[in-house]
């Protein structure tokens, strides 16, 4: 019984995170600041469940399933972030007043100058108006 | 006693899982943009993994395992997907979809193409670059045809007036309105005008931030990625 208790406040703490990460969703006011939410749940409140379900059925099939899942979370998630907080980045869906500081920035302007000096090289001494 | 507080455990929980639900189909519609779409469908998607996970840990399902994989792999996939094919014609901003279309095409599908050109070798494809040069023939036909119709696309594409002017170009601190103006200064070849009308070099800030770093030259970006 005492498992049980135990599980049921894993499971309540999983839905705590997902009310932390919906409550982020709703005051945050920036993109970036809504994927540093969003990201509670989906890795640790997914633990969480996954620990109560380990508790109540500790077998081998369960636990090795479980941790499939919580290992392709670990894995797809900070990708899947990454792909969202760069698409994010390129079509400016950021709120510059709320960043500190820009480091990628300082990177796009490196890459930006290499590339001029590049298409310089490149096109040096020929007339062709396209890119 | 303790099966009392094993209900009230279990209801709140489930009334937490709800809200949160809720709460996100509601940053679902009012959703600014599709990417603060995607991530409240995220939400809804660990939510509802969550409230699997609990119900096979409650009522003894554990067949619904591979429910919880096929889940999780519909949340990677969504979201990859999205945001690699979002634009700036999705944009919130207004004003932004009169050249949508050329911000299509100023989108991240060639530009990898071409660092890996640049990171094959400067000699030989130069010289492929400058046979491939025309519009038409180096890019597909919609792209190529995004690029002829609208004259300059980041004209159009504006900041929300709370924000501050994005930053694009060097170092001059130029807003991307004025950016036209400023890329002769970034370079100061006679080619720069052509490339702003043609294609834009203004692509280039949003688009080179890990695909041109990762390209030409690895060795000196090291310190930057970090």
């Amino acid at each position: 019984m005492i498992l049980d208790i135990i599980s049921a406040v894993l499971i309540l703490l999983g839905g705590v995170l997902s009310l932390a990460a919906a409550l982020g969703l709703l005051r945050f006011g920036d993109l970036l600041s809504r994927m540093h939410a969003s990201a509670k749940p989906q890795i640790l409140g997914l633990l969480t469940v996954a620990v109560a379900i380990a508790i109540q059925y500790p077998a081998w099939s369960t636990v090795t399933t479980l941790a499939i899942v919580i290992s392709f979370q670990l894995v797809t998630i900070p990708v899947a972030t990454h792909m969202v907080g760069r698409a994010g980045y390129r079509t400016k869906h950021l709120r510059r007043s709320m960043l500190y500081r820009d480091e990628l920035a300082e990177a796009v302007d490196r890459a930006e100058a290499r590339e001029a000096a590049w298409e310089r090289r490149r096109g040096s001494g020929t007339d062709h108006n396209d890119g | 006693m303790s099966q009392i507080v094993l209900d009230t455990l279990i209801v709140a929980a489930s009334v937490l899982l709800a809200i949160s639900v809720i709460i996100a189909l509601y940053r679902i519609v009012r959703g600014p943009s599709i990417l603060d779409r995607m991530i409240a469908t995220d939400v809804v998607l660990a939510s509802i993994m969550c409230g699997l996970g609990g119900f096979m840990a409650l009522s003894g399902r554990t067949d619904l395992l591979p429910v919880l994989i096929v889940l999780a792999m519909l949340g990677f996939v969504g979201s990859v997907s999205v945001s690699r094919y979002v634009s700036k014609s999705d944009s919130m901003t207004p004003g932004a979809e009169v050249g949508s279309l050329s911000d299509f095409s100023s989108s991240d599908w060639h530009m990898p193409k071409e660092s890996a050109d640049d990171a094959e070798g400067h000699s030989d494809t130069g010289a492929r670059q400058q046979a491939q040069s025309p519009v038409g023939e180096e890019w597909p036909d919609d792209v190529a045809r995004g690029i002829s119709d609208v004259a300059d696309g980041p004209d159009a594409i504006t900041v929300q007036e709370d924000e501050e002017p994005v930053t694009v170009g060097l170092d001059q601190g130029t807003d991307p309105s004025s950016d036209p103006s400023a890329e002769p200064s970034v370079d100061p070849d006679s080619d720069a005008e052509g490339e702003v009308m043609g294609t834009g070099p203004d692509s280039g800030p949003e688009d080179s931030d890990d695909g041109e770093r990762t390209g030409p030259e690895p060795d000196d970006d090291e310190g930057g990625r970090r």
